[in-house]
């Protein structure tokens, strides 16, 4: 067993020893050594089922969105890309901080390709850092696929769109797993409005995709789960990609989720807003 | 008979002339089952993201127009042949398992049963299962599918071919200018390595246990997407629609899921399914229970591909292992 885990694993049992928590979400095994499930645990003895390994992969912070009042504390361990999901539901006021117990992860870059364009991998809000912190590496081309798209003609963009789209199941999964997709009731459930089709054709899963990559907007972590949960494998990164080197270029450096106190750039509404680019 | 491989592309040229064929490839983004342009490779790796259920029951689909100034209803009449050449055992077992809903019980489908009745199913016996794959655990055998038309094998360089239907003496008839002699028992057995225990009564164990708390714990981590439900290739649920333009209009059906909070949505907002740990278990128990209870045997199939795709890497077969477990715990 690796020294990290083994805190880790110290640290799931003391809190729920001291009963300062109600549950505490991790990682556990399951059948298959390439793959981990979100673990939620319980009693002082469930700590042991803690996993820590390359393939830590799935995002944990979202489950609080299940739990807004809780009797106790969740404790949640936290990497870079789930504190910043943290701060994203803080600022947008999804959850509370007084609900909160973070266990603090640098993390070590896990198997999976959005760990290349990680930009925070110590986390940015915890109450205890379980190990000292490393630097992040240089992180691959931050707009690697909003550049890909941009590259591309009027008529090829809506070529490659119309290609991912229609592959689109619309399970969204891609909704479900995002932590800036934190609406209380989404639009796609309010079946009765219309707003969106509940046919699969490429006019209403260009919908979804538009709606979805808007609503989310500079609200993106950039976390990439949306991806790596899409079970058709959709390059849709590249929406929010495309919207947050817009504001960077435009409006200047912005990153979401670094804290729970930054404004948005596109969720607010500014009489004084120069409209510049609009 | 056996087709010697380097002749397959030829066969389903054949075959092509007189029918829309489709077969196992590789997509841009994922794998499926793809109409053939006369030259793509198949796929045989592992089983392809998406089931074959788009072919039979599309995820979106017409069933009829309606025009209020002609006064005239038009009714859907699919009426395309279609060869699956390269269907898994698990995937033809899933259409079985289709036809029981949509033909064999009191109402008969009939958009279904035209789709239905104009396809041919070719198998291809597995060689290589995933690490997902645990069919041979829900009464597949991973090499036959005496439910397709036509069973072929790998053998080396070749296939080896089992015609069981008219509609697959049909295809031999087509082909026959590619075919040799060769017989069926050059194929090695293949196992599944995930292997589930259940006991005969698991239908009846886990209906006794609807208000277990494991169905909280199992629910724990899912995501309430449509993912497992889209993938699988026997989730058969749909919703209705209609589209209205002026006084002409379509009605449709497209794919629904239980996992979804609308589904069990009723008029004035209350739900039956108000969370995951409902709806997960409803899917659970419909999979393993409703429907062995109704028609004698389990609807999942074991093609594993909720377990691969799913976000949270939930593993139905949890389900019998935990009433497994606690019965050789006494
Ligand atoms: S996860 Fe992928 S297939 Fe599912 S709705 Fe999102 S983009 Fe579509
Ligand atoms: S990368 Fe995807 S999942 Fe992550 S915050 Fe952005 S849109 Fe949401
Ligand atoms: S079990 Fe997995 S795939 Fe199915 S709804 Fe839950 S999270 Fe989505
Ligand atoms: S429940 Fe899962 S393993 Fe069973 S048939 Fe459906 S997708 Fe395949």
């Amino acid at each position: 067993m690796n020294d990290n885990l083994a805190k880790m694993r110290e640290a799931a049992k003391r809190a729920l020893e001291s009963g300062d928590v109600g549950y505490v979400i991790g990682w556990g095994a399951t059948k298959f050594p390439d793959k981990t499930s979100p673990l939620f645990m319980r009693k002082p003895e469930d700590a042991e089922r803690l996993v820590w390994n390359e393939y830590a992969i799935p995002g944990i912070a979202k489950y609080l969105l299940d739990d807004l009042y809780p009797d106790k504390p969740i404790g949640v361990f936290v990497r870079g890309c789930d504190s910043r999901a943290i701060n994203r539901m803080m600022k947008d006021n999804r959850i509370k901080r007084e609900n909160l117990r973070l266990l603090g992860i640098p993390c070590d870059g896990k198997d999976d390709e959005r760990c290349t364009i990680c930009r925070n991998r110590n986390p940015l809000v915890y109450d205890e850092l379980l190990w000292d912190e490393a630097p992040t590496p240089e992180p691959k081309d931050r707009y690697f696929r909003a550049n890909a798209v941009e590259a591309m003609s009027a008529d090829g963009r809506y070529a490659y769109w119309s290609e991912v789209f229609d592959q689109c199941i619309r399970c969204y999964a891609c909704r479900n797993i995002c932590p800036a997709c934190n609406c209380k009731e989404c639009y796609v459930d309010m079946t009765a409005t219309g707003f969106q089709g509940k046919q699969h054709s490429r006019s209403d899963n260009l919908i979804f995709g538009v709606t979805r990559a808007f609503h989310v907007g500079d609200r993106c972590i950039e976390c990439g789960e949306c991806e790596r949960v899409c079970p058709m494998g959709l390059p849709i990164m590249g929406q929010t990609q495309k919207i947050l080197k817009d504001i960077n270029e435009l409006v200047g450096d912005y990153e979401s989720g670094v804290d729970a106190e930054s404004e948005n750039y596109l969720g607010v509404f500014d009489l004084d807003d120069k409209d510049e680019f609009m | 008979m056996k087709i010697k491989k380097d002749k397959f592309k030829d066969a389903l040229a054949s075959i092509a002339k007189e029918a829309k064929v489709f077969l196992p490839m590789k997509g841009v983004y994922a794998s499926e089952y793809r109409v053939w342009d006369g030259a793509g490779e198949p796929f045989f790796e592992r089983n392809t993201a998406l089931p074959p259920k788009e072919l039979l029951f599309p995820r979106s689909e017409r069933m009829y127009e309606y025009d209020l100034n002609a006064g005239t209803v038009t009714e859907a009449a699919p009426d395309e042949k279609i060869v699956i050449a390269g269907i898994r055992p698990c995937d033809v077992r899933s259409v079985e398992h289709l036809d029981k809903v949509f033909l064999e019980s009191e109402y008969t489908d009939v958009y279904y049963r035209a789709r239905r009745e104009n396809l041919t199913m070719i198998a291809y016996g597995c060689a290589t299962p995933a690490p997902t794959c645990f069919c041979d655990s829900m009464d597949v055998v991973p090499t036959d599918a005496p439910g397709a038309d036509v069973v072929m094998n790998d053998a080396g360089n070749s296939y080896v071919l089992t015609v069981n239907t008219p509609k697959g003496e049909h295809i031999r008839d087509l082909i026959s200018s590619f075919l040799s002699e060769g017989k069926a028992d050059d194929v090695p057995a293949v196992s599944c390595s995930l292997k589930v225990e259940k006991p005969d009564d698991l239908h009846k164990q886990l209906i006794a246990r609807f208000d277990d708390p494991m169905w909280e714990t199992l629910s724990d981590a899912c995501l309430g997407c449509g993912c497992c439900s889209y993938i699988c290739p026997t989730c058969y649920c749909f919703d209705i629609g209609r589209e209205n333009r002026g006084k002409t209009g379509t009605a449709f059906r497209c794919w629904d899921s239980c996992m979804f909070s609308d589904y069990s949505r009723m008029a004035g907002g209350h739900n039956p399914r108000p969370t995951k740990k409902e709806r997960l278990r409803n899917r659970y128990l419909h999979k393993l229970a409703y429907f062995p209870e109704r028609y004698g045997t389990s609807l999942c199939v074991g093609c594993g591909r909720c377990i691969d795709k799913c976000p949270a890497r939930l593993d139905i077969t949890n389900v019998p292992d935990i009433i497994q477990g606690s019965e050789s715990n006494g």
